[in-house]
């Protein structure tokens, strides 16, 4: 039926897609299709609205005081406002020959009736976005993921004052079917495991009349109740254990087991985990590689926020460094450097494997020659395992990344002195610096060095703040996006929007101290410590969101490295074009911002 | 002259052969000012022995296509449908259980056009289609002026490439003159496509 196919068209127009089934045969009956010729002027002060009209195909401008507002295309509406109000600002103009759906007046108005459509059209703009964004989620993520520990089944907590024996405990343990025992201290909570007993009373030889406190171990790992699952997934990935207790405004509420959550997933991230962690040699890392990005693929389709994602990715990727600086380097050795990644793996955001960019920091004194020969094993290692070389040559087995502390202080006080942009590059890779194995203090000294020497140095400040502001936003005052010809008429996202944010933001934090390295970690503390406004640190975690989903979309499909970055904006859905339209304003609000609080109009 | 006069000659004619005169609005003047683009999907492209399916049809008014009062019909078949033209228009006979007989199903056609002036891409396959019907029933054919979109198409190209082989196929028209494809091609969409094209050749400033 060809009405079923126009209603599909009309469906997938936000709001009318919420309407229901029988309101929008109604509304089929009620729609024409017209066609205006380019230059048709459609509404106008004097012109009153006759119509609401949806572009199939065409465009239109809308004028205020002849310069260009807003521009319409295929998919697009308009305009409510002129219908609800009865009058308008501007002037539509066709531009474009137009092919459009009209719903009169009086059939608009009376769909207007309607709570949700209603609620679309009278809301401002900000919030209008955030329920595109809400329907654009929720038609694609599975409720588990959504689903809070408070919806999933929780084990009974068995309970006990520390006490009591260990006799009595058991029995306790038995009745209540309960996998461990947690021990009520007058503070906290301790915990007794079957490894705890074995250890303590079979081997320990501790009579089971004794009390509890004795054998339990103080490690409790707990998550809100309020939490996501997702979350506790992720704890219990990073620490390699079985179960966490879910604690309620303070009280214990269960015991979340790993096999009840992990039969929500359908990829046993946590499985591929232990592996990593059980693998003896390369070829076995090998295997798990291929895994990820399938655990990658399917999450991504499931709706799973990215950030989520890029965290899963970037624990299981830190599992991976661990491994193969065990293997690579002795044990005596380890203790006197840190092995560090920078860059996005640094700030826990690389999704499919981007770039490696790592560092070796030595302690002073040790002979740096001791490492050469497994850093270049460690490095020839990730490249068979699939970690691209990184171009800028910004890897362990480059001598200039694989220095003393000391010799790395040097280093620091050049680049700040010199300020070359190559200086700001390599500046700005070591802000996101993160310490993954060896003696974390090392990096920690280093970052103390640059903190107090020089994040009170404005000018070096306003030269790294000046690189966010140096590509332009792909989004031309029109609201369209600006392509590049060169490459096949894409958009580059990293130029474009990711990359001024996030080094936006790493100056910001630099500024003030900020230690942490993830984007979304550095705008919360911004926020926290009143650079930012709440609304506006929402608008840039929700907008960093958007443009990494999106990436990560494009990084699947990219057949080769080079095309990652760049997407096809005719292939995105409406929703998404909306939403990534907004993103680039949020960046341009950035960029706004960071022009006026390091005074760039006044740098050259 | 001549021309208008034969054709009016032949109107009367055809008006004479009328078998039911509650028909007879088909011969008025057309005072609605509107206009009817349809299409039909058949058994096959023998007008003598094959089968009107369906019927599909919208009105034109000014520059608006009238897709609010669409008309679309199924026809009930004397014989099976050939499976292989069922690759072709897509209608099995699974989509004909709410067919309606051959007879009424037209009658309705007819009283959806009226006198209004018949648009349509190659009309004069569909038209002689019908006729097949309104010829036995009614001892008429259809009386509506004919408009063909492929013959204005034609006219506007010749004037920009003389001497040009100029590709009357429907995808054709459709991609210059920028029409979007509405997806499947069943009787109604085709019809609202035309319509489109109709539009565009019609109304387009230059």
């Amino acid at each position: 039926m060809s009405i079923f196919e126009q209603r599909k068209l009309i469906e997938s127009i936000h709001p009318f897609g919420l309407l229901s089934p029988t309101i929008l045969d109604d509304l089929m009956q009620k729609m024409d299709i017209a066609y205006y010729p380019r230059g048709t002027l459609l509404i106008s002060k004097t012109l009153s609205s006759i119509a609401f009209y949806i572009i199939i195909k065409g465009s239109v401008s809308e004028l205020i005081d002849d310069e260009v507002y807003n521009f319409y295309v295929s998919g697009d509406s308009f305009d409510a406002d002129a219908l609800i109000y009865g009058q308008t600002e501007g002037k539509f103009v066709v531009d474009e020959d137009l092919i459009c759906y009209e719903i009169k007046k009086d059939d608009f108005l009376t769909l207007l009736e309607n709570k949700d459509v209603q609620s679309y059209f009278l809301q401002d703009f900000i919030s209008r976005h955030q329920q595109l964004k809400e329907y654009h989620n929720q038609s694609d993520l599975s409720p588990f993921l959504i689903a809070k520990i408070s919806d999933i089944y929780l084990h009974n907590a068995c309970i006990v004052d520390e006490r009591t024996t260990i006799y009595d405990a058991l029995l306790r343990q038995k009745e209540l079917k309960a996998s461990i025992i947690l021990v009520k201290t007058p503070t906290t909570y301790a915990i007794v495991t079957d490894t705890n007993l074995k250890e303590g009373v079979l081997l320990g030889k501790i009579s089971v009349e004794e009390s509890i406190e004795k054998i339990a171990s103080k490690n409790v790992v707990s998550i809100d109740y309020n939490d996501f699952l997702f979350n506790a997934l992720l704890l219990m990935t990073q620490k390699s254990i079985k179960r966490v207790i879910v604690i309620d405004k303070g009280e214990v509420k269960g015991v979340l087991e790993q096999l009840d959550l992990l039969s929500y997933f359908a990829n046993h991230s946590h499985l591929v985990m232990v592996q990593i962690e059980k693998a003896e040699n390369l070829d076995e890392l090998k295997n798990l590689q291929k895994e990820l990005k399938n655990i990658i693929i399917s999450l991504d389709a499931k709706g799973v926020k990215v950030r989520y994602i890029t965290k899963l990715i970037a624990t299981l990727n830190e599992k991976i460094y661990k491994k193969l600086f065990d293997i690579c380097v002795d044990e005596e050795l380890q203790k006197d450097c840190a092995l560090l990644v920078m860059g996005s793996e640094g700030r826990e955001e690389q999704s499919i494997k981007t770039d490696q960019d790592n560092a070796l920091i030595i302690r002073d004194g040790v002979d740096i020659e001791l490492f050469k020969e497994p850093m270049i094993r460690l490095n020839a290692y990730l490249l068979d395992l699939g970690f691209p070389p990184c171009p800028g040559n910004v890897m362990v087995s480059n001598p200039f990344w694989r220095q003393s502390e000391s010799a790395y202080k040097e280093q620091i006080s050049i680049w700040v002195e010199s300020l070359s942009s190559d200086s700001l590059q390599s500046l700005s890779i070591f802000l996101d610096a993160k310490s993954l194995a060896g003696d974390k203090t090392l990096l920690d000294n280093l970052k103390n060095f640059l903190h107090s020497n020089f994040s009170s140095r404005t000018d070096v400040l306003a030269h790294m703040a000046k690189a966010a502001l140096s590509f332009e936003t792909p989004l031309s005052l029109f609201s369209r996006f600006i392509l590049e010809k060169q490459h096949e008429n894409k958009l580059d996202l990293k130029k474009g929007g990711i990359f001024a944010l996030v080094h936006g933001i790493r100056t910001l934090s630099f500024e003030y101290r900020i230690d942490v390295t993830n984007t979304i970690e550095r705008i919360k503390a911004l926020n926290n410590q009143g650079t930012f406004d709440k609304t506006f640190a929402t608008e840039l975690i929700e907008c960093f969101d958007t443009l990494s989903s999106i990436r990560l979309q494009a990084m699947l499909e990219a057949k080769n490295l080079d095309e990652m970055n760049y997407i096809n904006p005719k292939k995105l859905q409406k929703i998404e074009i909306d939403l990534l339209k907004d993103s680039f304003k949020v960046v341009n609000k950035l960029k706004k911002f960071m022009t006026f609080h390091f005074h760039l109009n006044m740098v050259s | 002259m001549f021309i208008s006069l034969y054709a009016n000659w032949k109107k009367k004619r055809n008006l004479a052969n009328l078998k039911d005169p509650s028909f007879s609005f088909l011969f008025e003047e057309d005072s609605s000012g509107e206009y009817v683009v349809f299409d039909t999907e058949t058994t096959g492209l023998d007008t003598k022995n094959d089968e009107i399916l369906s019927i599909g049809a919208v009105k034109i008014k000014e520059n608006r296509i009238l897709t609010s009062q669409t008309f679309e019909i199924y026809l009930k078949n004397s014989k099976n449908i050939d499976s292989k033209s069922i690759l072709i228009h897509g209608i099995r006979e699974c989509d004909l259980i709410d067919a309606k007989d051959p007879a009424e199903a037209v009658k309705n056609f007819l009283n959806f056009i009226g006198s209004r002036a018949l648009i349509g891409y190659y009309l004069e396959f569909d038209v002689a289609m019908i006729n097949r019907y309104i010829k036995p029933m009614l001892g008429i054919t259809l009386p509506n002026k004919m408009i063909e979109v492929s013959e204005i198409y034609f006219e506007k190209t010749i004037t920009l490439i003389p001497q040009g082989n100029i590709d009357l196929r429907f995808d054709t028209i459709l991609k210059n003159c920028k029409v979007p494809d509405m997806g499947a091609h069943n009787a109604v969409n085709d019809a609202i496509m035309t319509a489109m094209i109709y539009l565009k050749l019609t109304k387009e400033k230059n």
